[in-house]
C-alpha cells in the first residue's frame, strides 16, 4: 500500500530512481571506474596522474578532470559512493541498536532508572551534533572509523528518545499485561511482545536520516577530520576544491570541475533520500488525511 | 507560571554540570602532556620548565576526580587556558570571536524564520497542487545541499565571477578604519558599530559580507521550517473552529493569517530550540567557507590543529549557550502556549 503510493508521487518516484542508480553505482564500482594494477591493494585510494597541485580540466582519459594534487575525480566519485553507503549504512545500523536498547529498556523499567537515563539523553542532546563530532574526531584522531564512532555517540538519542515514547504508550497494553500474567519474563516480553509493536517508526526514522548522516560526515571530512587524505570520500573531494573555487585572474571558473562534480553527487545522494523521506512523511502522518 | 520557570531553572545546574562532565570525560582521553595547555595561563609558563614539572604542578598526574574539581575551579573562575592556534587564552579568543558570530545569526535567524514560514503557508493552502510542489521542491533541494558545497558555488559565482559578496568580515580599508581610527567598538557587532559611529560606508561594507554566509545558513533551515510549519498548517486547516470562521463568511485571508496560522505557529516554537543548534553548528561551516572571523571558524581551526585547550573551552562555551538558550525558549514558549504552563 504505502510503496503504492511512493510509486505514484512523481517527487518520491525521482528519488527512488536515484537511489537505485546510486546502489548500482555503489556494486558496480569495479567495472565502471577499473581499480589500476598499482592500487589493486587498495581501491579506495584515488589513483594520482602526475605531480603538482594544480587541476586539471576533464580529458577523454578523466572525464571529470583531475582536482588539486591530480587526483581522478571521476575514480573518486564512484568510488566515494561505496564510502557514502558504508558511513550511512554502519552509523545508522549501530545508534538505531543502541537507541533501541537502551531507550525501550529504559521505558519498560520505567521509574527511577528511566529519569537518569532520560537526563543523560538530555545532556548529550543539549550539544550542537557537529561541535560534538568535531570533538570525538579530534581527540580520537583522523579516519573514517572515527567518524563513525563519533556519529554513533551523538546519534543513538534520537532513536532512544523515539522508542521510549513508543514503548511508554503500549506499555500498559492488554496483550503486554497478558503476557504477564501468564509469566512470560520480562526480556521476552520486551522482545517478543513490545518490540515488535513499536519498532517500525524507529526503523522509518533511521532509513530517513541516511542523507544527513552522509551530510555530517563529508562536513567532518571537509573540515579535515574525516578521511585520510586519498581515500575516496565526497567531502574531501570538495575540501579540495576550496583553493580552487575562485579560478584564474583571466577565467574565474577556470575549476569549476573541482567543485561541481563531487558537489554534484553528493546533494543528488542526499536528494534521493529526502524525496522518499518526505513522501513517506506525508503518507504516514494520520493528521494530515482530512 | 512562576512555578514553571522555577522548575526549570532548578534543572539548569544539573544539566550545566552534565555538561561539564561530558567535556571532562573527553579530555580525560587525552595525555596528562597533551592536557597541559589546557592550564597553562602563557606561553611563558613552558620556558623554564619541564612538561613533567608542569604536569605535576597541575595536578594532572592525580586520579580523575581530583582533577574534575580542581578543573572545576579553574572554570568557575573563568580560566579555560590557553589556546596555541590563536596565541591567547581561550576565554579571551572567544570573547573576541562571539559577536562576529552573534552577528551572522542574528542576521540569519530573520530571513529564516520568515522565509520559512511564508513558505509553507503557502505550501498549506495550496496542499498538493503545483505550487505545493514547487515550494517544497525548492525546500528539499535546500535541505538536500550541503551547506559547505551551497557556500562553496556561491562563492564561486558571487564572488569569482561577479565580484559582489567578497568572504571575510570586512574589506581591507574598512577594517583598517575600526582597528585604527576614532571607532569606537560598542556591541563587537560591526553594522551596529558603524551606525553608531555614522559611518554608513563601513555599514554597507560589513552588510556586503553577510550576504552570502546569511543566504547559505538560511537557505538549508527553510525547508526545516517548511516542512513544520506545512504539516501543523494543514493539520489545524482540519479544526472545527476554522470551518466555524469559514462558515461566518471570513475571507480566505483571514482565516488563514488569524484562525490557522497562529495556532499553527506552536510546534514552530517547539522546533526553534533545536534550530538554533543546528545554526549554532552551521555557523562552524558557513564560517570556514567565507572565512568568516568568528567562533565557528575559531572551533574549525582548533581542529585542524589539534589544539584541544582550544576545542574544549570553545564546546563547553556553546554547551553552556544551549543550555540557557533552551530555558529561555522554553519559558518563551510557555508564554506563547497557555497549556505548557498547565502541564
Amino acid at each position: 500500500m504505502v510503496m503504492k503510493k511512493l510509486l505514484r508521487n512523481p517527487l518520491s518516484m525521482v528519488g527512488l530512481l536515484l537511489l537505485l542508480g546510486f546502489i548500482l553505482v555503489a556494486i558496480f564500482a569495479p567495472w565502471i571506474a577499473p581499480t589500476q594494477e598499482i592500487y589493486a591493494n587498495d581501491p579506495y585510494r584515488v589513483p594520482r596522474f602526475g605531480w603538482g597541485t594544480t587541476p586539471e580540466p576533464p580529458s577523454p582519459q578523466h572525464p571529470m578532470g583531475l582536482t588539486q594534487g591530480k587526483y581522478d575525480i571521476f575514480y573518486g566519485i564512484v568510488w566515494g559512493t561505496r564510502t557514502a553507503f558504508q558511513v550511512g549504512l554502519i552509523v545508522t545500523g549501530l545508534s538505531c541498536f543502541i537507541g533501541v536498547v537502551i531507550g525501550s529498556t529504559s521505558a519498560y523499567v520505567g521509574g527511577k532508572f528511566d529519569e537518569v537515563i532520560m537526563r543523560f539523553v538530555d545532556v548529550f542532546m543539549s550539544f550542537p551534533f557537529l561541535i560534538a563530532a568535531i570533538v570525538i574526531t579530534a581527540i580520537l584522531g583522523r579516519g573514517l572509523d572515527k567518524v563513525i564512532i563519533a556519529l554513533v555517540i551523538f546519534r543513538w538519542t534520537g532513536y532512544a528518545r523515539l522508542i521510549r515514547g513508543n514503548v511508554l504508550q503500549v506499555k500498559q497494553d492488554e496483550y503486554v499485561m497478558a503476557a504477564r500474567a501468564g509469566g512470560v519474563s520480562h526480556p521476552k516480553i520486551l522482545l517478543r511482545h513490545i518490540l515488535p509493536n513499536t519498532i517500525f517508526p524507529v526503523l522509518i526514522q533511521a532509513s530517513m536520516n541516511m542523507g544527513s548522516i552522509v551530510v555530517t560526515a563529508s562536513t567532518l571530512s571537509f573540515l579535515g577530520l574525516g578521511a585520510p587524505e586519498g581515500h575516496a570520500d565526497w567531502g574531501q573531494m570538495i575540501s579540495f576544491a576550496r583553493n580552487w573555487v575562485l579560478g584564474t585572474p583571466d577565467n574565474s571558473l577556470a575549476y569549476w570541475y573541482t567543485v561541481v562534480w563531487p558537489g554534484l553527487a553528493i546533494v543528488l545522494f542526499v536528494l534521493s533520500w529526502n524525496l522518499i523521506g518526505d513522501a513517506f512523511r506525508d503518507i504516514m502522518d494520520p493528521r494530515i488525511q482530512g | 507560571m512562576i512555578t514553571y520557570i522555577a522548575r526549570r531553572l532548578l534543572f539548569l545546574p544539573i544539566v550545566l554540570i552534565g555538561v561539564t562532565l561530558l567535556v571532562f570525560v573527553a579530555m580525560s582521553f587525552l595525555s596528562p602532556y597533551q592536557l597541559v595547555s589546557a592550564y597553562i595561563k602563557s606561553p611563558e609558563e613552558l620556558k623554564n620548565q619541564s612538561l613533567d614539572d608542569l604536569v605535576r604542578k597541575y595536578g594532572l598526574d592525580q586520579p580523575i576526580h581530583v582533577r574534575y574539581v580542581s578543573w572545576m575551579k579553574n572554570l568557575l573562575k573563568g580560566d579555560l587556558g590557553y589556546s596555541v592556534s590563536a596565541n591567547m587564552p581561550v576565554a579571551e579568543a572567544v570573547t573576541k570571536r562571539f559577536p562576529a558570530t552573534i552577528e551572522l545569526a542574528l542576521f540569519a535567524s530573520v530571513p529564516v524564520v520568515l522565509g520559512g514560514i511564508w513558505l509553507g503557508t503557502i505550501s498549506a493552502k495550496h496542499y498538493n497542487r503545483p505550487l505545493d510542489h514547487v515550494t517544497r521542491t525548492f525546500a528539499i533541494i535546500g535541505w538536500s545541499l550541503p551547506d559547505f558545497v551551497f557556500g562553496l558555488i556561491l562563492l564561486m559565482i558571487f564572488y569569482g565571477v561577479l565580484g559582489w559578496f567578497p568572504p571575510g568580515r570586512l574589506s581591507m580599508w574598512a577594517d583598517t578604519v575600526v582597528l585604527t581610527g576614532n571607532f569606537t567598538r560598542y556591541t563587537g557587532l560591526n553594522t551596529v558599530d558603524s551606525l553608531l559611529n555614522g559611518r554608513p560606508d563601513i555599514f554597507w561594507d560589513s552588510v556586503r559580507h553577510l550576504i552570502a554566509p546569511v543566504i547559505t545558513l538560511s537557505y538549508l533551515w527553510w525547508a526545516y521550517l517548511l516542512r513544520i510549519t506545512r504539516s501543523s498548517m494543514l493539520e489545524v486547516m482540519n479544526k472545527d473552529y476554522v470551518r466555524t470562521a469559514r462558515a461566518k463568511g471570513l475571507t480566505e485571508k483571514v482565516v488563514v493569517n488569524r484562525h490557522v496560522r497562529r495556532n499553527a505557529m506552536i510546534p514552530v516554537a517547539t522546533v526553534s530550540g533545536s534550530m538554533i543548534l543546528g545554526l549554532l553548528g552551521g555557523v562552524v561551516i558557513v564560517e570556514t567557507v567565507f572565512d568568516y572571523k568568528g567562533l565557528g571558524l575559531l572551533t574549525a581551526t582548533g581542529a585542524q590543529q589539534l589544539d584541544y585547550t582550544l576545542i574544549l573551552g570553545t564546546t563547553l562555551f556553546y554547551g553552556m549557550l544551549l543550555v540557557l538558550i533552551n530555558l529561555v525558549v522554553d519559558v518563551l514558549y510557555a508564554v506563547i502556549d497557555p497549556r505548557v504552563r498547565l502541564e
